[in-house]
């Protein structure tokens, strides 16, 4: 194997994970003070300047926090269940082009850890692992609100998978490509070209089963606090809730990659103010993660699983089926 | 004293109106049209405009509490104060026990004793913070407007005996001399103009 | 008793006896006249005159107007209104507005009318003179609050017999004049009896010298007169009161112990005061202030027990005392059932044998009336009883008798200036001791009636008669007619003229008789005053009701056999009715469930007395007792009335009861045995809880159950022996009491009246020998020896001294061969 490649790659997911779990740190900082303005608060103020600082505050309070694991658990897998989380989400990662390719000192730099030809199916197949970390912990935990919670997430992850998978096997079939770099290439042409246009009902089937597969509100059903508590966060403290923490931060992080990269040109043509654009195009969809706890309720568990197999799944299918439609005549 | 008024039940129309909801869909057709007509009629949209539009307008209500603090009214039930007698600045409290029986949650207590000087005297009063109320029925009874509640709402402390003590409460003799005591317009104070509705007692000197 | 009449009242139709006050009648009917001077039992005292009502179109104070047959009553009109509230706003003048700080707040009847008869402003006024607080010992009098109901004055004259207040000038101005006009009539006249007088001393010293019962501080309706001890401790309404007996003497006394916590940091019970219901009882000083005797900061000493068990394994006596309960009388009745224990009782034991040895004669198993029969009757006597100190209560009645219109004699050897100072018409004859058998003789030659007493008792009274000739000088009033010659003007001629007139006078002239006269020989014997025999016929001057008071010189004299059935033969030939004073508080009870061995064994478990293993509610014994106001349970009074009393403070250790159940009895709870109390001996099957311990507005005691009779199942037997006269105990006498306000080492152990008991001397005494107080003295006598202080007491007279039972460090039990009185030698140390 070329060294250099080996490097390039240790460099690469050195740099992944420093940075996606700082942002995660930021995000949360983000998401507190965007929901707060939105109802007329202030947010965090008091750690550095407009409390900047919140995020290394947080983590030394996760670090230093004890880190107490309960009587009744099953240990070994309450120990492991929030490093799957955290695993997952950064190994979903690997296919994701962040950048265009760029040369560095004579080197050209390829910003995506893995150009695999399977590049979706693996995004979301490691992605419908990280069901293992909800499940895992809400079950080791001996915690009732854990233990429905675990339920909650599997039956969640299981249904939203059907949705996801289906809605972007539309796209797929017009790309023919699994590859994301094929998708960013197919849309390079400019905004006319992006996928949105062409598969707007995919995308919308996508964003609402990424909010499903994030537990972002409106779908917050797996850890609801008023419902049950943090779910299956409830018994963790310290730097394992912390690994929860950034595996879905992380998450919202990659599935905004992921939607950019897909429905909405990605980095275009591969120039600089490509790659700006979609930095501005993950960061609006971030935002909207956002937004949309500020604006919207939560539905119920029962009305999510109705919206997924009554309504979503068979207008996946439908969408499906038109496009293979269009696609032959 | 008659009490039809609390038995009549009937509250009547008056002021009241049904909220308009709309009927819950039965069947499935009926909750897809809902989920349909909620999703494409924009009131999704509508409240997300609504916190996008106050994020930007950034009309911010916050107090942040430790640096500044909202005025409270003078009439406001916090932690009681113990008064002195402006002129002697001796206490006014006499020790009647008036306050402990009326208490509603039984969290005052005093020992009382015969003086050197023949008079009542009040040799401990405790007021169990943890157990009361605020309901301001002590100040109210208390013929000597000894007992009022004050301003101080802050009383996180590790200890319950710091809570609050019969010193704490009473106002300082430095403090009485600087005139800093204020008399307490809320509950058990003398209304204003009161001195007319008594009927005046004869006197023979 | 009077006739049953029928009163209106108010409208309403209700049935009252003839002569009864129109209040008392009032209230036992339930219906509210104002009333505050007035205590019921005693002499209407007319301060007030808030009881006016309309009684067939005339107003009168329905505390002193007796009932008539169809008598119509109107309790108010509008005039009576007008006089009530012009009397409440007299009260109301220029008495302090600091509620506050009064110790009657809550409980204050001037407070209660005041606001009863809607006094909102104040129409009088006068200038106040200085009236500063006093502090008179254990009662701190404030004249301030004082309204002179004069409550306190009556209760301390009618039924304490102390006699030690009265009113004294108060040096106020005199009222406006225009208020004559303007103020109601009665209003007035009460106002300005009122605005003369405040409460003082009779004595006119500083300090009350009295026997210290604190009635008067009971009675009175604000704040003027109170406890010094209790002053500015608590207000009435924080007290929890527990209906209780008092447990100091047989009078079984219905009082209520008035706890709360004790201070802010201790939330443990105390008792502060005991109150009573002073209309219908009267505490003495013990029952009063003796009231935290309690056996307090004990646990459950688990070797101590396991240590009682073993001694009551080895054990083959039981010595106890009398200040039990009857639930624990029985257990341990039925622990001798069960082992077989010796039950030794000394003072119970006496008073079974007397009351035995009375049953041959009386044919009843026990005597006939009760305390508040001695209160109706007109004329009462008092026999073998140191009345003030063996039971306060049967002082009471006999005072109260004598004050209401009776009379009385009370025959001790030890002289009482109390008993003296009643009243005029209480004869008091100090006998000589061992003689109580001539005072009994003398009664029966005095009023029984001699048609139906046995012929023997009949011809030997008779022996003691003679006839003498006396010279008697009489004064006989003459008539003397003078001529008298005066200068009068003719109102015709306007001229002087002498005219001369007969005068009639009558002039005393004294005139010498022989008369031959019956001299009774027995009146020497006791010892009676010169010209006795006069002054008892004046005393028993329409005297219809007799009563009879018999106390334990009697049950421990050594012929205690023939003077029960001499008490006996009073009560069945004469129109005496009797009352015996048990020994202590419940010796009737003990007496009559206990089956009592004269000896102790070998090995003795003491409760409350000496023994190899004592159990005791003092707490100085090897296993801590409950004391009595930690208890609950009944004790037999001498009313024969069977009383419960609750728990007043907590306790901690074990009971009776529990080494009973350890022992195989058992019970879960002590009062498991009231509903077992034996119904052979007069008790009822009745459970404890079901026992009720108050009075009616009537005045009627609802109290526990009474005593039934039984039918006395010995052979009649009337026969008595004659008097010895030459029995006699020479020399300088000893006599077994207490002082005033203690009973046993339990009232000794409350804070108010703990004491150093010691040889108690009376004044005269003490000055004619050579001692003083404070001196010790060792007082021999045939059986012990104890050395102890001398103390002087007022409360006695004459040459005889006492020594107490109260004091646990001085045995004077052990000087004395069972009969009260002793003679000793005292010698200074």
């Amino acid at each position: 194997m070329d060294t250099a490649y080996l490097i390039e790659t240790v460099i690469k997911i050195v740099i992944l994970l420093l940075v996606f779990s700082a942002l995660a740190g930021f995000g949360t900082y983000f998401e507190r003070k965007v929901l707060a303005f939105m109802q007329r608060r202030l947010g965090p103020m008091h750690v550095g300047p407009y409390s900047l600082l919140q995020i290394a505050a947080d983590g030394v309070k996760l670090f230093t926090k004890e880190d107490i694991v309960p009587q009744n658990v099953v240990g070994p897998i309450f120990k492991i269940a929030p490093v799957i989380t955290a695993a997952t989400a950064f190994m979903a990662a690997a296919a994701i082009p962040f950048m265009p390719s760029f040369t560095i000192f004579g080197y050209e730099v390829h910003p995506i850890i893995s150009d695999i030809n399977v590049g979706i199916l693996y995004i979301l197949g490691v992605m419908a692992i990280g069901l293992y970390g909800p499940l895992l912990g809400g079950m080791a935990s001996a915690n009732k609100w854990s233990l429905i919670s675990a339920a909650r997430a599997a039956s969640v992850f299981i249904s939203y998978e059907v949705v996801s998978g289906l809605s972007l096997l539309a796209p797929i079939m017009m790309v023919g490509s699994l590859s994301l770099i094929d998708f960013n290439n197919y849309q390079a042409a400019g905004v006319g070209s992006w996928m949105i246009w062409s598969q707007p009902v995919a995308f919308v089937l996508f964003v609402i089963a990424a909010f499903a597969e994030t537990g972002r509100t409106p779908f917050h059903l797996i850890a609801n606090d008023h419902e049950i508590i943090d779910g299956f966060g409830t018994e963790y403290s310290g730097m394992r809730w912390g690994l929860f923490f950034i595996g879905e931060y992380a998450n919202m992080f990659f599935i905004s990659f992921v939607i950019a990269l897909i429905f909405l040109g990605g980095f275009g043509d591969g120039s600089v103010g490509g790659a700006l654009a979609l930095l501005g195009k993950v960061s609006f969809i971030f935002f909207f993660f956002l937004w949309t706890r500020a604006a919207w309720p939560d539905v119920r568990p029962d009305q999510l699983m109705w919206l997924c197999w009554k309504v979503l799944m068979p207008i996946a299918v439908v969408n499906i089926v038109i496009t293979g439609i269009v696609m032959m005549f | 004293m008659s009490f039809e008024k609390f038995k009549d039940r009937n509250v009547g129309e008056d002021g009241y109106y049904m909220v308009d909801i709309e009927d819950y869909p039965e069947t499935g057709w009926g909750k897809f049209k809902q989920v349909a007509s909620r999703s494409l009629k924009g009131e999704l949209f509508v409240g997300l405009w609504v916190v996008l539009r106050e994020m930007f307008k950034f009309d911010i209500h916050t107090v942040q509490y430790p640096k500044e603090k909202l005025p409270i009214g003078p009439r406001y039930r916090a932690v009681h104060k113990m008064l002195r007698l402006f002129e002697s600045g001796t206490e006014r409290c006499i020790g009647c026990g008036l306050c402990e029986k009326i208490c509603i949650s039984d969290c005052i207590r005093m020992d009382t004793k015969y003086d050197e000087n023949s008079r009542k005297e009040v040799t401990e009063y405790s007021i169990n913070l943890g157990r009361c109320i605020f309901c301001g029925y002590c100040a109210e009874v208390c013929p000597e407007l000894a007992i009022v509640h004050g301003g101080r709402y802050e009383n996180a402390s590790e200890q319950r005996a710091h809570f609050v003590e019969f010193e704490d409460m009473l106002t300082p003799i430095d403090a009485l001399k600087a005139g800093q005591q204020e008399e307490f317009p809320g509950f058990g104070a003398i209304i204003p103009g009161s001195d007319k509705s008594v009927k005046k007692t004869p006197l023979a000197y | 008793m009077a006739n049953e009449i029928t009163i209106t009242i108010d409208g309403k139709e209700f049935q009252t006896q003839e002569g009864e006050f129109i209040l008392n009648a009032a209230r036992a009917n339930d219906i509210f006249i104002p009333a505050i001077c007035y205590l019921t039992r005693c002499s209407p005292t007319l301060a007030c005159r808030i009881c006016l009502v309309e009684a067939d179109g005339k107003q009168v104070y329905a505390c002193n107007a007796k009932t008539k047959s169809g008598m119509n009553i109107t309790t108010t009109t509008e005039n009576i209104e007008k006089e009530r509230r012009a009397i409440m706003e007299v009260y109301d003048v220029n008495h302090p507005l600091q509620c506050g700080v009064c110790d009657q707040s809550g409980e204050c009847e001037l407070q209660n009318y005041t606001l009863e008869l809607g006094v909102d402003s104040q129409s009088y006024t006068i200038a106040d003179v200085d009236r500063s607080s006093v502090d008179w010992g254990h009662i701190h009098y404030d004249p301030g609050l004082c309204i002179v109901c004069e409550r306190c004055v009556t209760a301390c004259k009618d039924m304490i017999g102390d006699n030690s207040l009265k009113t004294v000038p108060r040096g106020a101005g005199a009222i406006d004049g225009s208020f004559k006009e303007s103020m109601p009539k009665d209003a007035y006249a009460m106002w300005n009896k009122l605005n003369k007088s405040v409460i003082g001393l009779t004595s006119g010293e500083e300090m009350l010298d009295c026997t210290s019962c604190g009635e008067c501080a009971a009675v009175c309706p604000v704040g003027a007169l109170v406890d010094t001890d209790y002053i500015y401790t608590s207000n009435a309404w924080e007290h929890k009161q527990v209906p209780a007996t008092c447990g100091h003497c047989s009078a079984g006394c219905q009082i209520s112990y008035d706890t709360k916590h004790t201070s802010i940091d201790n939330p443990e019970e105390k008792i502060y005061r005991v109150s009573n219901e002073w209309n219908y009882v009267s505490l003495c000083g013990a029952g009063r202030y003796g009231y935290d005797y309690q056996n307090s900061d004990v646990t459950k000493d688990e070797t101590a027990f396991a240590a009682a068990l073993d001694a009551f394994k080895k054990a083959d006596t039981i010595n106890f005392t009398s200040t039990i309960t009857n639930e624990e009388a029985l257990i341990l009745q039925r622990l001798k059932d069960k082992f077989g224990y010796r039950l030794v009782n000394k003072d119970a034991q006496d008073f079974k044998t007397f009351l035995r040895d009375y049953s041959v004669v009386s044919r009843s198993s026990i005597y006939g009336s009760d305390l508040e029969k001695v209160h109706n009757t007109d004329f009462v006597v008092s026999v073998g009883t140191a009345l003030k100190s063996d039971n306060p209560n049967a002082r009471y009645a006999f005072n109260n008798a004598v004050q209401m219109k009776g009379a009385g004699l009370y025959f001790h050897p030890v002289a009482d200036p109390v008993v003296d100072g009643m009243s005029k018409n209480v004869v008091s004859i100090n006998h000589a001791p061992l003689q109580e058998e001539a005072v009994l003789y003398l009664i029966l030659d005095l009023f029984a009636n001699k048609d139906l007493l046995p012929k023997k008792v009949v011809d030997y009274l008779a022996g003691f008669h003679s006839e003498k000739t006396v010279t008697v000088t009489e004064t006989i009033k003459e008539k003397v007619v003078t001529q008298v010659t005066k200068k009068v003007v003719n109102k015709e001629t306007g001229e002087e003229e002498e005219v001369t007139s007969d005068v009639t006078k009558m002039v005393p002239k004294k005139v010498s008789k022989e008369v031959e006269v019956d001299e009774n020989r027995l009146l020497e014997i006791v010892g009676a005053p010169a010209k006795f025999e006069e002054t008892l016929l004046k005393l028993l001057k329409k005297k219809e009701t007799f009563s009879l008071i018999v106390g334990p010189d009697l049950y421990t004299h050594p012929s205690s056999q023939n003077i029960a059935r001499l008490v006996a033969l009073i009560e069945k030939y004469s129109a005496f009715e009797l009352v015996m004073i048990p020994t202590l508080t419940n010796t009737l009870g003990v007496g009559l469930i206990c089956d009592l061995d004269d000896e102790a064994g070998e090995y003795a478990v003491g409760y409350n007395t000496q023994g190899d293993f004592v159990l005791s509610g003092l707490g100085d014994g090897d296993l801590d007792m409950p004391a009595i106001n930690q208890q609950e349970g009944t004790l037999t009074s001498i009313n024969k009335r069977v009383n419960p009393t609750n728990v007043a403070v907590g306790y901690g250790g074990y009971v009776l009861n529990d080494i009973a159940n350890a022992l195989g009895l058992k019970a879960e709870y002590t009062i498991d045995y009231t509903e077992q109390l034996p119904t052979s001996r007069g008790f009822k099957t009745r459970k404890f809880d079901d026992l009720p311990n108050h009075y009616t507005n009537a005045g009627e005691e609802v109290r526990g159950y009474l005593l039934g009779k039984m039918p006395v199942r010995m052979k009649k037997d009337e026969h008595v022996t004659p008097i010895d006269e030459d029995q006699a105990l020479d020399g300088t006498l000893v006599y077994l009491a207490n002082p005033v306000r203690q009973f046993t080492p339990f009232t000794n152990k409350a804070h108010q009246l703990i004491a150093e008991g010691g040889l108690y001397m009376s004044e005269s005494a003490l000055s004619a020998s050579e001692l003083e107080a404070g001196d010790v003295v060792s007082v021999k006598t045939e059986a012990g020896e104890v050395s102890v202080k001398v103390i002087s007491d007022n409360k006695i007279d004459g040459e005889i001294a006492y020594l107490p039972t109260f004091d646990a460090n001085i045995n004077s039990e052990a000087l004395f061969g069972g009969y009260r009185f002793a003679t000793a030698s005292i010698q200074k140390v």
